[in-house]
């Protein structure tokens, strides 16, 4: 059974070289990006690899530990208004707000999945929402010390190995560079007795727990471990953007996380970095063709959602499988 | 005793709402997270009637109405063909649809707050125990009483009740009883979704119908259920009457924490008993 989840994963030996040697043409395209883009193209790409980072951390719980958590906006905001608070308003210095925002991420992660982890399905989903609101609604309500709906302005990079961040072009590499970093640690996680075992309590929690498996603590640590992906991603964002509002926070974005993961196919490893960079680039071409943004984006989430429900990467899998089964036998590859 | 008051009026307001989703959750396994745009659709619809046609009923008739059918819809055209899918992607789809029934009402009533007028005759201040306090308030009271009433006895004392509660156990042998289970499921679902367009007209009547506050209300009506076990009517009525006097409470003494303090019993809830008040496990 747990064998089987992991085929999803491992791309046959056919595809595996197409896959390697698309992967790098990727990759070369943009680590070149600054070269032969402009400045708008830049940002944008960059816009796509902050979110990227939220939509890992949701495609990890949702591909991964089939968990539906609506709470990840707030891990993503949360660095952000220490930031604001420690670097922009008190003047500390570069890694201190930074790690704390990280290690105020890491505590508040660990209190929300003890009350989570309790539950399954449909019940963890509303109570994550229920969460992921209070969280909301205190970014909103504090005057005093997050400033309500004006939230916090002022946020810069700070100087890294002698790179000026401000420069966008700087900023995306050190953003592309942070972000193949997680994708590498990401794909360890996946690939590792604990990605395993999580996938094995999305299967089947009951069989996993009579295994011997502590499925409650398994998933607290899956739980810490998206926020602080979701965590990873804030930091840049407030860093590029420069401001952290509770918009920031706000559930629309967090379904449009969810969207993103379930466009590209949240249980590819792909998936989430597809899904990202489309749907980035959707949202501009969207708000420059009409102001009813979120109606476009429902209708596509509910056509993606009957159509395709595991993602572009699904669709595209199945198309393939239909195709070799309508070769004929004996035909060479 | 006013604050208890304002907190009975809130909590009446939860348990038309939360009856609804519970409802729908009851029977057919699926959290309907566009139970927040149809209390806000519902508003809007009853306050252009009532702006129409200057008959309160009938824009809550029609708020009930015309959300029950687009519930329909929703349940006809899309839920049903992904029953494949399971539980979570009819909830995911919900969302979706959600998110275009807010935008759609943003488009067509704008973004400013609006207020529905209830009629003279029900909101004159009521003299009681020497206080002066909203008529309209306690309409809405009774109203829930009544819907409370209404869904006892749909559920509890008739043929189609049964059906109902038996398809919750097991919806196999039902449908082999002969009972046409879909046509269960579209009712409970329309029933369901008039009672969100109908808590919306009562709530825009008394609080303000504006954008974000679909959100705001699914929240609400989701810690309501959860607190009350989903699927049971007996444990929304008592958590939406204890979350309501919580929210009253919390607004006139500590407002800054009003949200953490009803979310409060629900972690504290969850962590001694996951499923709720009178839930049971699923």
């Amino acid at each position: 059974m747990i064998q089987s989840t992991r085929s999803a994963w491992r791309p046959e030996r056919a595809e595996h070289r197409f896959g390697w040697s698309l992967g790098a043409l990727v990759f070369i395209l943009m680590v070149t990006l600054p070269w032969y883009a402009d400045a708008y193209t830049i940002t944008t790409y960059t816009r796509s690899i902050y979110f990227g980072f939220l939509a890992l951390s949701v495609a990890l719980l949702l591909g991964q530990g089939g968990m539906i958590s609506l709470t990840q906006t707030i891990f993503f905001g949360m660095t952000g208004y220490v930031i604001g608070l420690l670097g922009a308003e008190r003047g500390i210095a570069f890694p201190w707000p930074e790690l704390a925002g990280l290690l105020l991420v890491v505590v508040v992660a660990f209190l929300f999945a003890l009350v989570l982890m309790r539950t399954y399905g449909l019940v963890f989903l509303m109570l994550s929402l229920a969460l992921g609101q209070i969280g909301w609604s205190f970014a909103r309500q504090n005057t005093s010390l997050l400033h309500g709906w004006a939230g916090m302005r002022g946020i810069k990079p700070p100087e890294l190995f002698g790179l000026d961040l401000s420069v966008s072009s700087h900023f995306y590499w050190l953003s592309l560079a942070v972000f193949c970093g997680a994708l590498w640690v990401l794909w360890r996680i996946v690939e590792s007795r604990f990605g395993l075992v999580i996938r094995g309590i999305r299967e089947n929690p009951r069989r996993m727990s009579a295994l011997g498996y502590h499925v409650f603590w398994q998933r607290v640590a899956i739980f810490v471990v998206a926020a602080l992906f979701a965590a990873v991603g804030g930091i840049l964002a407030a860093w590029s953007s420069g401001i952290v509002t509770p918009s920031t926070l706000h559930l629309n974005r967090m379904i449009w996380v969810l969207l993103v993961v379930i466009l590209g196919g949240a249980r590819y490893f792909w998936g989430p970095v597809l899904g990202t960079v489309i749907a980035v680039w959707l949202d501009v071409v969207i708000s420059q063709l009409t102001p009813r943004y979120n109606t476009v984006i429902g209708i596509i989430f509910v056509l993606v959602i009957l159509m395709a429900p595991n993602g572009l990467l699904g669709l595209w899998d199945s198309l393939q499988a239909r195709r070799r089964r309508n070769r004929p036998p004996g035909s060479a590859l | 005793m006013i604050i208890m008051l304002n907190g009975l009026t809130q909590g009446a307001l939860f348990f038309i709402l939360g009856s609804g989703l519970t409802l729908a959750f009851g029977v057919m396994r699926i959290v309907n997270m566009s139970h927040g745009a149809f209390y806000l659709l519902g508003g809007y619809l009853g306050f252009s009637v009532l702006q129409h046609t200057g008959s309160w009923t009938l824009a809550v008739l029609a708020g009930g109405g015309f959300v029950a059918l687009l519930g329909l819809l929703l349940e006809r055209g899309l839920l049903e063909r992904i029953q494949a899918g399971g539980d979570l992607s009819q909830t995911l789809l919900t969302i979706a649809f959600s998110m275009i029934i807010a935008d759609l009402c943003l488009a067509t009533w704008g973004g400013h707050p609006l207020s529905i007028r209830a009629p003279a005759a029900l909101s004159s201040p009521v003299r009681l125990f020497g206080f002066l306090y909203p008529g309209f308030r306690f309409v809405l009271m009774l109203t829930a009483v009544v819907i409370a009433f209404g869904l006892w006895f749909l559920l509890f004392r008739t043929r189609l009740g049964m059906a109902v509660r038996a398809s919750v156990d097991d919806r196999e042998t039902v449908s082999a009883l002969g009972i046409r289970i879909d046509t269960i499921y579209s009712l409970m679902f329309m029933l369901s979704a008039f009672l969100g367009g109908v808590a919306g007209v009562l709530g825009g009547s008394y609080l303000q119908l504006s954008p974000g506050e679909d959100i705001t209300i699914l929240t609400y009506s989701l810690v309501v259920v959860i607190v009350g076990g989903l699927g049971s009517l007996l444990g929304t009525l008592i958590s939406a009457l204890v979350l309501g006097q919580i929210l009253s409470f919390s607004l006139a003494f500590v407002p800054e924490m009003s949200m953490f303090l009803v979310f409060a019993p629900m972690a504290l809830m969850l962590a001694i008993r996951p499923q709720g008040l009178f839930g049971r496990r699923f």
